[in-house]
């Protein structure tokens, strides 16, 4: 059932969500991707009389602050932090009626791209339980794919909702930079963050970013344009739209079962009217796009977690001093994985390596975002499979970080993050039983583009409402 | 001459973010920073002579100086809510003077 029918179904909301409530408790110990469940029960005694999200039961990464509900990251240092405000997004969806069931896992501090650092243990993949997630909004993803709810709510730094939503088989969408309020989301790297989410088909994304989009005061990057009506203007009609396929990412594609099938989905684009290109970018800037990432990434984000201290919240540990016991606190607090990003971080703001290495990053990402939007003087979308193969086996380490398999074809859809481009991966076929997606990015502010594209390519795999068998 | 970057550097710095690492932490940070290093020379390669850095995505203004209006207040018990030591509406610290 679609979002739009769940909402006119009055009479099924209640036991909708304690369905939904229930079926994520049962598959938790197979796919461990809640962090707190939330009883349903306080928020159906509320529930509106109408609204675009009525009695449809929803997650929430848990790095969204709601208020008296634990909200840890994912990180052991937040595990006892209960927030006193919700987050902008938690207030819009109770006012469309959604009902919220869980909070959902993700790695520490959404600083990852696999869901395997969450202090409570790796989420697991539904469609094949020895693969992972991909994270870090992993928890999110899992639960809309194994169909305990049919949004989920993530975030997205590098590729944290597109990623995950490739190795899940559902639709990951992350908006334009701006356009769903960050208040009340626990940071990672503020000029990269967006808020996003998880649906099993456009038409639901498209009610979804109706529901969460609009201008907040209390986030002063939130966007003053006004939210058009994204499901009054779903249209899959692809005459006269003009699609470039990322030619570095094809490339680099390390495996031809990939490439095969996302060609033939071109092909298919094709025959429906769209006029299908290609474009280059400069290989220099594509081998430079993960450090420059890394960097950004990293220094805004141990400044951002400067005020983790145990002290004025979190978990505390003993000390003789002051210092001591937030040397304590976020030394047992944090994950190995979080120390190490902040080490590199704190390294890149010295001051005698600022220039030499954040500035030089900062205009890095400008040089690419400007050749992203060369593309976009030509084409409505870039376009390109969401990652290189389906999603890695949760032992597997193997990956050459300096091969353009990984520092391009793995690492591409980062450029939404540095131009705040809207971009969604839409599930694309299977490899070995498991889904892998496509990722489609557009103009700021062109999501409408962006969900008419989605829904041919949904049309022309039939991939609508696929949901993971947990076996 | 620039200070090596072994175990001891790395470790140095975690002080200085108010955290320990273990020695085979310490290790890992050393090996990930050649690799690291290796794709620092890929940012360096890119010639950005009169570029601006870009610290947001977009130019467009969105902050604005908002009226001089209490908003959005808290009370005391909500700001110390999540403190695991208070007393009296204080943080409870060990004591500086002994």
């Amino acid at each position: 059932m679609m979002i739009a029918e769940m909402a006119k179904d009055t009479a099924g909301a209640e036991k909708r969500c304690e369905a939904a409530y229930a079926k994520a408790q049962a598959l938790q110990p197979k796919l461990n991707d809640v962090i707190t469940f939330v009883d349903p029960k306080e928020q159906l005694a509320k529930l509106p009389a109408e609204g675009l999200m009525r009695g449809v039961p929803v997650a929430l990464k848990d790095n969204v602050c709601t208020k008296g509900i634990r909200t840890t990251a994912g990180s052991r240092i937040l595990e006892n932090y209960v927030p006193i405000y919700n987050a902008n997004i938690v207030d819009r969806l109770a006012a469309a009626g959604a009902v919220t069931i869980a909070k959902a896992s993700m790695d520490e501090l959404a600083m990852g791209g696999t869901n395997l650092t969450c202090f409570q243990g790796p989420v697991y993949n539904p469609w094949d339980q020895t693969r992972m997630s991909g994270g870090s909004s992993g928890g999110s993803a899992v639960l809309v794919a194994s169909g305990v709810v049919p949004m989920a709510i993530g975030s997205d730094t590098g590729d944290s909702i597109r990623k995950p939503a490739s190795f899940c088989g559902v639709v990951g969408v992350k908006p334009s930079y701006g356009r769903i309020s960050r208040y009340g989301i626990i940071p990672y790297a503020s000029s990269l963050d967006h808020v996003g989410y998880f649906t099993r088909s456009i038409e639901d994304a498209c009610v979804a970013l109706k529901v969460l989009a609009g201008r907040d005061d209390r986030d002063m990057t939130s966007s003053n344009r006004p939210v058009p009506d994204y499901p009054a203007l779903l249209n899959s009609d692809l005459h006269g739209r003009k699609i470039a396929v990322f030619k570095n990412v094809i490339d680099a594609l390390p495996n031809p079962e990939t490439k095969k099938m996302f060609l033939d989905l071109m092909a298919k684009l094709q025959e429906r009217g769209a006029e299908i290109g290609e474009f280059e970018f400069r290989d220099d800037l594509m081998k430079a796009m993960l450090p420059t990432y890394y960097l950004i990434a990293n220094c805004e984000a141990t400044a951002n977690h400067s005020n983790l201290d145990g002290i004025r919240f979190g978990v505390r540990q003993d000390g003789a001093s002051m210092e001591e016991i937030m040397t304590n606190s976020r030394t047992k607090g944090f994950g190995p994985l979080i120390r190490k990003r902040f080490v590199i971080g704190s390294y890149g703001l010295f001051q005698e390596n600022q220039d030499r290495l954040f500035r030089k990053a900062q205009k890095v990402r400008r040089l690419i975002v400007d050749q992203a939007y060369e593309c976009f003087r030509d084409y409505d979308c870039l376009i390109a499979p969401a990652s290189a193969d389906i999603a890695p086996r949760i032992d597997d380490a193997s990956r050459d970080q300096l091969s353009d398999g990984y520092l391009i074809a793995e690492n591409h859809m980062v450029i939404g993050n540095f131009g705040g481009f809207p971009s969604m991966s839409v599930p694309m076929g299977f490899e070995q039983g498991c889904p892998i997606g496509v990722n489609l990015t557009c103009r700021p502010f062109e999501e409408s583009v962006m969900f008419g594209l989605g829904k041919a390519v949904e049309e022309i795999t039939g991939y609508r409402d696929l949901t993971a068998e947990v076996k | 001459m620039e200070e090596k970057k072994d175990a001891a550097y790395f470790k140095r710095l975690a002080h200085q973010l108010m955290f320990d690492l273990s020695d085979a932490e310490a290790e890992d940070i050393v090996k990930e920073f050649d690799t690291l290093g290796r794709q620092l020379t890929l940012l360096d390669a890119v010639d950005t002579e009169g570029v601006e850095p870009m610290v947001y995505p977009f130019e467009e203004e969105t902050s604005f100086i908002r009226a001089d209006e209490v908003s959005n207040v808290i009370s005391q018990d909500e700001a110390l809510a999540n403190v695991d030591k208070k007393l009296e509406g204080h943080f409870v610290l060990p004591k500086v003077v002994k």
